[in-house]
C-alpha cells in the first residue's frame, strides 16, 4: 500500500493549476487506459507533450466541444455528491472507523490489480516517480475542478470523504481503471485534509509524507537527476510541505504549531529580506559586481581592495576631524587672536591667491589643516579638553589601528587561502579550474576561452622545454640581462630623484618667487612620472625573461615596489636635509626673537612704565620657520599632484585614447581597435601598488598634516567613481585574465610592509627630532612625547604616575618583552604543529574519499548489474502480461 | 619652460613605447623607407624589383621555387605583402582539403598567392584572379606563365573587383564558386563579400578565406561575418607575413547559406 501511495503523495501538488482542458484531456485517457495499461510509458510521453502544449490550450480552454464535455462531466458529479450527501445524512457521524476499514480494503483491491505495476514502479524508481506524480496529478486535476463544483454546491462544508465513500460504494461495478481512480481520490483526500477531520493513522502518514518530502529537499542536490526534473521536484516538494506543514500536531497544539510554522517562515523570509538589504548597503556592490562580471576577479580586487582602504580612511578621518580638527576648531582660541594662527604681515597680500593655497600656502597653512596652527594649550574649551595629548594619541592610535587591521586582515585572509600547489598535477589543475565563474560578458567569456587555450599551449610547450631544456644558458644570461637593465633604471629614477631635490633645495634658498611653477614643482612631477611610466619599462624588460605569468607578475611588483621605495624614501632623505636646514633658521630666528622682545620692551619701558604695554598685532609678530607644517605641506603637495597626475593620465591614456581609437577607426588604414594602439587594459599591479603607496604618504604625513586622511578619503571616493567608469567605458578585459584568488593577501603582505617603513621616519621624527618653538601643541617641550609625561604628572593621582614609572622601569619592561617574545614563540609552534596536524588530516580524509570511491564504485557496479537483471525480468513480465490480453 | 629633470622622466616612455612596438617601426623602415628610397635610386617599382629578382635567382616551370625566391627577397630585401610561407601554408591545407574546382582570387598583386593556390588546385579546376593595377597584373602574368600556368588553369582579369564581381556570371559563365581568396584592398572585403552573396555565385560549402584581417585588419568585414550569420567562421591567427612580432589572423568562413 505504501509504496503505491508513497511516492504518489510526492506529487500530489499541481493541482488547481491546470484548466479544465486538462479534465477533457484526462477523461478520454482514461477511456483509453483500458487498452493501454502495459504501455503506460508511451502514456507518459504523451502527457509530457500535452503538458508542453498547456500554455497554448489553456488560453482557449473555453473551445465548444471541451465545453460540452466538462458540462456532462459536472452533472455526473453533481449527481455523485447529492447521493453522497444523504448517505451521509443515514449513515451519520460514526463512520471513520468504518471508512477507514474501508479504505483499507478498497486499497487492497487495488493493490492487487496494480501489482504488475507496481513491479515496474518500483523497479525505476528513478522514473516511476515521476511517472506516478503524473499519473497522480491527471487524475488529481479532474477531481480538482470536481471538488470546486462540490464546493459550489454545498458551500464547501462537505469534504472529499464523502466523495470518497461514495467512490468506493461503486467501485465494486467499476472496471479496474476506474480503481484506479478511487486510490487517487485517496491521495486527493491527503491534499484538500482538514485537519481536525483527520484520524491518527493518517495524520501519521502525512508527517511521513512531509517527512519524506523535506528528506527530499535536502538530499535533492546530490541525486543524479537531470536539472529541469530537480527543479520541478524540489518546487513541488517545498509546495507541499508548506501546505501540510501546518496541518500536523494534534488537538490545542496544532493553531499552536501552525502559527509557529508560519512565524518560523515569515522570520526565515525577514531575514533573507534583511540579508539583502544589508548587501544593498554595502556600497559599490553593484558597480563592483558588474565589473567583475566584465573584466573577471583580478580587476574586480582592486575595487574591492579600494572600498576596503576607503573604509580604514573613513575611520582615519573620523579620528583626526573628530578629536584634532573640530576640537581645535571650536573651542580652541579664533583665528587671529595668536602668532601662530596668523598669517604674516608679508604674506597677506597674496595670502588668498589661488596660486598660494594650491601650494597650500596662505590662509590654508594657517588653518587647522596643519600642525603649525595648532596651540600649546593644555586643555581648551569648557570641556576642558585637552588638546596636544588628543593630538599624540590620535597620532599614534591611527597608526595602531592599522596595524591592527592590515594584521587582521591578513590573519582572515590566511583562513581563507587554499591550500594546494601549483606544481603538480599541472594539467588537472587547468582543465578543471581555470574557468572564471563570474565572467558575464561574451567578450570576456571570449577571451577567457582564448587565454585557457594559450595556457594549455604553454604548459605544452614548458613540459616540453623542461624535457628539452638546452639553452637555459641563453635564458640565464636574458634573465641576468632583464634585472640588470632594471637595476639600471631604478639607480637612474633614483638619481634623477636626488638631483631634482637638491635642486629644489636651491630653488628654495633663493627663493620660490623666483622660479616658474614648473621649477617649483619638479620634484612631485617628477616622482609621478617616474612611478608611471617605469612600471611599462620594467613590463616591456620583463618579457625578455620568459617567466610564467605569475611569476612574472610577482616580479614586476616586486620591481615596482623597489621603484616607489627608492622614490619615497629619496624623498624622505630630501625632506631630512631640509628640516635639518629649517631647525639651523629656526635657531637662528629664536636668538633674533629675543633681541627683538627685549628691545621691544626695553624701549616700552624707557618711554614709559606706567603705561600698559604695548599691544602688537600677532601678524607682526617674528616667527621660526615650523619644519613640520613644512613636511605636512610637502605630503599634501606630494598626494594632490600625484592624485592629479592620476586622473589626467586615465583621462589622456585611457579616456582620449578610447575615444580616438573608437572613432578614428573609421578612417583609418588600418584597424585600430584589433591592431596597434587598441584600448587600453586596465593595469591591476600598478593601481594596487599606487593605492598602497598612496596609503604610506598618509600613514607617513597624517600627523604634521591632519587634514590628509581627509584628503585621502576625497581622493578614494572619487577614484572609485573615476575609475569605474574609466573601466567600463574605456578598457578592455585583459587578454590574460587571471583568477586573483590569494592575490590579496600578497596585497596586504605589501600593505604592511609598507605601513612599517611609512611608520618608521614618522616615529623618527617625532622621537628624535624637538619639535619648533613657535608653533604645533608641542611647542616648549623638549620632545613630542612628553605630553604623556605632563598628562600623567598633572591629571592623574600621584600613585598612577609612580605606578607608571616604575613600569615603565627596564627592569620591568625587559622580562615583559622578553615573556612577550616567549609568548609569540609558543604560539607560533602550535600553530605549525596544528598547521601538520591539518595536513595529516587531509590527507586521511583523502585517503577515506579513495577508500568510498571505490565502495561507490563497486555498489555502483552491483546496482548496474541488477538493473539489468530487473528489465530482463521486467520485459519477460511485460511479454507475459501482453500475451494475456491477447488471449 | 619645462625644466629638463621633467623631460628626463619621460625617458622611460620613450624606451618603453620603442621597444614594444619595434616590430611596427621595422615594419615601418622595411615597408615605407626603404620603398621610396630604392624607388627613387632605381627608377623601378617594388613588383618589378622583386620580378628582377624571381627572374635571375628561381628555376622557370617550378611554382616551389618562384615561391622560395619570393620568400627570400621579403625576407632579405625589402618588404610586400603576399601571404607569406606560414599563412601560406595553412592555405595550402585548406585547398587540399576542400578541393575547388573554381576559385576566385581577389587581389593577385604580383602574383606570389596565385602561383601559390595554382600548385595546390586539384586537376581541372580553374581560379581567377583579380588585380586592379594594371603594371602589378602585367608582372603577375609573367610570374604565373614563368612557373608553368596556362590561360586554362588561371585567368588574370585586370579590373577592380567591384566591377567584375557582378559580371562574373555573364561575362565567365561561372555559376558557383568553390573557393574565394581575397588579399585586395581591406576596405573592400566587406563590400565584394556582400557583393559575393548578392550575385548568389556562393553555394553551401563554398569557402572564402581572409588574409590580413587583423593586420591591417578588417574590421567591418568581420563584423559582417559575425553578424550575418550565413557563415560558419573562424580565424586562424598567426603573424604578419615576413614580421615575427604583429600579430595578424586570416578567416575562413563556409558559406552555409540562410537557413
Amino acid at each position: 500500500m505504501f509504496i503505491l501511495t508513497l511516492p504518489l503523495n510526492k506529487h500530489s501538488v499541481h493541482v488547481f493549476t491546470t484548466g479544465v482542458e486538462e479534465e477533457v484531456s484526462t477523461l478520454q485517457e482514461e477511456s483509453e487506459r483500458g487498452g493501454h495499461r502495459g504501455k503506460r510509458r508511451d502514456s507518459d510521453r504523451e502527457r509530457k507533450r500535452r503538458r508542453k502544449g498547456r500554455g497554448k490550450v489553456a488560453s482557449k480552454d473555453s473551445g465548444e466541444g471541451e465545453e460540452e464535455l466538462q458540462r456532462r462531466l459536472e452533472k455526473r458529479e453533481r449527481a455523485r455528491r447529492k447521493r453522497a450527501k444523504k448517505e451521509q445524512e443515514v449513515q451519520g457521524r460514526e463512520r471513520n472507523e468504518e471508512e477507514q476499514a474501508e479504505m483499507t480494503s478498497g486499497k487492497r483491491a487495488n493493490t492487487r490489480k496494480n501489482i504488475k505495476n507496481d513491479k515496474t514502479r518500483k523497479m525505476e524508481e528513478g522514473e516511476g516517480e515521476g511517472e506516478a506524480g503524473e499519473r497522480n496529478t491527471k487524475r488529481k486535476k479532474k477531481h480538482g475542478s470536481a471538488k470546486n463544483d462540490g464546493k459550489e454546491e454545498d458551500g464547501g462544508e462537505h469534504t472529499v470523504k464523502e466523495k470518497v465513500q461514495e467512490v468506493k460504494k461503486k467501485k465494486h461495478e467499476k472496471t479496474s481503471e476506474e480503481a484506479n481512480e478511487a486510490a487517487a481520490e485517496e491521495d486527493t483526500q491527503e491534499e484538500e485534509v482538514r485537519p481536525e477531520s483527520l484520524s491518527p493513522e493518517e495524520l501519521e502518514k502525512l508527517k511521513e509524507a512531509v517527512d519524506e518530502r523535506k528528506k527530499l529537499i535536502q538530499s535533492l542536490r546530490g541525486k543524479p537527476w537531470p536539472m529541469k526534473k530537480k527543479l520541478v521536484t524540489l518546487r513541488e516538494s517545498q509546495e507541499f510541505v508548506e501546505k501540510y506543514e501546518g496541518a500536523l500536531g494534534k488537538g490545542k497544539g496544532r493553531k499552536l504549531y501552525a502559527y509557529k510554522v508560519m512565524m518560523t517562515k515569515k522570520w526565515m523570509k525577514f531575514q533573507r529580506d534583511f540579508e539583502n538589504f544589508k548587501t544593498a548597503c554595502i556600497p559599490w556592490e553593484m558597480k563592483i559586481k558588474e565589473i567583475e562580471s566584465h573584466f573577471g576577479s583580478s580587476v574586480a580586487s582592486y575595487f574591492i581592495f579600494l572600498r576596503w582602504m576607503y573604509g580604514i580612511n573613513l575611520i582615519l578621518f573620523g579620528l583626526t576631524f573628530g578629536l584634532v580638527m573640530v576640537p581645535e576648531a571650536l573651542m580652541g582660541r579664533p583665528y587671529g587672536s595668536i602668532p601662530r594662527k596668523t598669517v604674516p604681515r608679508a604674506e597677506e597680500t597674496s595670502a588668498m591667491d589661488f596660486a598660494v593655497l594650491w601650494d597650500c600656502g596662505g590662509y590654508a597653512q594657517y588653518s587647522v589643516l596643519f600642525y603649525g596652527f595648532y596651540n600649546n594649550q593644555r586643555a581648551v574649551g569648557w570641556l576642558k579638553f585637552r588638546m596636544p595629548l588628543s593630538y599624540f594619541l590620535v597620532g599614534v592610535g591611527t597608526v595602531a589601528y592599522s596595524y591592527m587591521v592590515v594584521i587582521r586582515t591578513m590573519a582572515r585572509n590566511a583562513n581563507e587561502s587554499g591550500v594546494g600547489d601549483d606544481n603538480s598535477f599541472n594539467f588537472s589543475w587547468k582543465m578543471f579550474t581555470s574557468w572564471d565563474y563570474l565572467i558575464g560578458n561574451p567578450e570576456t567569456a571570449d577571451n577567457k576561452f582564448a587565454s585557457i587555450t594559450t595556457s594549455f599551449k604553454e604548459a605544452i610547450l614548458e613540459e616540453q622545454e623542461s624535457r628539452k631544456d638546452d639553452n637555459i644558458h641563453l635564458t640565464r644570461f636574458l634573465r641576468v640581462l632583464a634585472n640588470f637593465l632594471v637595476l639600471c633604471c631604478l639607480a637612474g629614477s633614483g638619481y634623477l630623484i636626488y638631483f631634482v631635490v637638491r635642486r629644489s633645495q636651491k630653488f628654495a634658498l633663493d627663493g620660490l618667487e623666483n622660479h616658474t611653477w614648473w621649477e617649483r614643482n619638479e620634484v612631485n612631477m617628477v616622482m609621478s612620472l617616474l612611478g608611471m611610466f617605469c612600471p611599462m619599462l620594467f613590463d616591456v624588460i620583463s618579457a625578455l625573461e620568459n617567466y610564467h605569468p605569475r611569476v612574472a607578475l610577482q616580479w614586476q611588483l616586486g620591481r615596482i615596489f623597489a621603484l616607489f621605495l627608492g622614490n619615497l624614501y629619496t624623498f624622505i632623505i630630501a625632506l631630512m636635509d631640509e628640516i635639518n636646514l629649517k631647525r639651523e633658521e629656526e635657531k637662528i630666528i629664536k636668538f633674533n626673537i629675543t633681541m627683538w622682545e627685549t628691545s621691544l620692551y626695553n624701549g616700552t619701558v624707557s618711554e614709559n612704565s606706567t603705561a600698559p604695554p604695548v599691544t602688537i598685532q600677532p601678524a607682526d609678530v617674528p616667527r621660526g620657520p615650523c619644519w613640520e607644517t613644512m613636511v605636512g605641506q610637502e605630503f599634501v603637495r606630494l598626494i594632490i599632484s600625484d592624485t592629479m597626475t592620476t586622473y589626467i593620465m586615465l583621462l589622456i591614456g585611457d579616456f582620449l585614447r578610447a575615444v580616438l581609437v573608437r572613432f578614428l577607426n573609421y578612417c583609418w588604414c588600418w584597424d585600430l581597435e584589433a591592431g596597434f594602439p587598441s584600448y587600453s587594459e586596465f593595469d591591476v599591479s600598478g593601481n594596487v601598488l599606487g593605492l598602497i603607496f598612496n596609503q604610506g604618504m598618509i600613514w607617513m604625513g597624517a600627523f604634521y598634516a591632519p587634514c590628509l586622511p581627509a584628503l585621502n578619503v576625497l581622493r578614494l571616493h572619487v577614484s572609485m567613481y573615476l575609475q569605474c567608469w574609466a573601466v567600463m567605458c574605456c578598457n578592455v578585459p585583459q587578454e590574460r585574465v587571471f583568477k586573483a584568488s590569494g592575490s590579496n593577501n600578497f596585497y596586504m603582505a605589501m600593505l604592511l610592509v609598507i605601513l612599517f617603513l611609512s611608520t618608521l621616519p614618522a616615529i623618527y621624527t617625532i622621537v628624535t627630532i624637538p619639535p619648533s618653538f613657535d608653533c604645533g601643541p608641542f611647542s616648549g617641550k623638549k620632545r613630542m612625547f612628553d605630553v604623556i609625561q605632563e598628562t600623567l604628572e598633572s591629571d592623574f593621582p600621584a600613585w598612577f604616575s609612580k605606578v607608571f614609572s616604575y613600569a615603565s622601569n627596564p627592569g620591568l619592561v625587559l622580562p615583559f618583552i622578553l615573556l612577550m617574545v616567549l609568548a609569540i614563540y609558543y604560539l607560533q609552534s602550535t600553530s605549525k604543529s596544528y598547521k601538520e596536524a591539518n595536513v595529516e588530516l587531509k590527507k586521511k580524509l583523502h585517503a577515506q574519499n579513495e577508500e568510498n570511491k571505490k565502495k561507490n564504485k563497486r555498489a555502483a557496479l552491483k546496482a548496474q548489474m541488477d538493473l539489468e537483471e530487473a528489465r530482463t525480468a521486467q520485459g519477460a513480465a511485460q511479454q507475459q502480461e501482453s500475451e494475456t490480453f491477447q488471449f | 619652460m619645462v625644466s629638463p629633470a621633467i623631460a628626463l622622466a619621460f625617458i622611460p616612455l620613450l624606451l618603453t613605447l620603442l621597444i614594444r612596438y619595434r616590430y611596427y617601426f621595422v615594419l615601418f623602415y622595411r615597408a615605407i623607407l626603404v620603398r621610396i628610397w630604392k624607388d627613387c635610386v632605381t627608377g623601378l617599382s617594388r613588383e618589378e624589383r622583386a620580378y628582377q629578382y624571381v627572374l635571375t635567382t628561381a628555376t622557370p616551370g617550378d611554382p616551389d621555387s618562384i615561391l622560395d625566391a619570393f620568400d627570400v627577397w621579403c625576407n632579405k630585401v625589402e618588404f610586400i605583402s603576399n601571404i607569406g610561407p606560414k599563412k601560406g601554408k595553412i592555405l595550402d591545407r585548406m585547398l587540399m582539403e576542400q578541393g575547388p574546382l573554381t576559385v576566385l582570387e581577389l587581389g593577385a598583386h604580383c602574383g606570389y598567392s596565385t602561383v601559390r593556390i595554382a600548385r595546390a588546385l586539384p586537376l581541372g579546376a580553374r581560379l581567377y584572379s583579380v588585380e586592379m593595377d594594371q603594371r602589378n597584373a602585367a608582372i603577375a602574368e609573367k610570374i604565373v606563365r614563368l612557373a608553368g600556368f596556362d590561360d586554362d588553369t588561371v585567368e588574370l582579369i585586370v579590373n577592380p573587383s567591384d566591377e567584375v564581381i557582378p559580371r562574373l556570371r555573364s561575362d565567365y559563365g561561372l555559376d558557383r564558386l568553390d573557393f574565394v581568396f581575397m588579399d585586395h584592398w581591406k576596405k573592400s572585403y566587406c563590400p565584394d563579400l556582400q557583393m559575393l552573396e548578392g550575385s548568389g555565385l556562393l553555394g553551401k560549402g563554398s569557402m572564402i578565406v581572409a588574409d590580413n584581417v587583423l593586420f591591417p585588419g578588417a574590421p567591418k568585414f568581420l563584423r559582417h561575418i559575425r553578424k550575418s550569420g550565413l557563415y560558419e567562421w573562424k580565424i586562424h591567427r598567426a603573424t604578419l607575413e615576413y614580421s615575427k612580432g604583429i600579430r595578424d589572423g586570416m578567416a575562413e568562413l563556409v558559406y552555409q547559406g540562410i537557413k
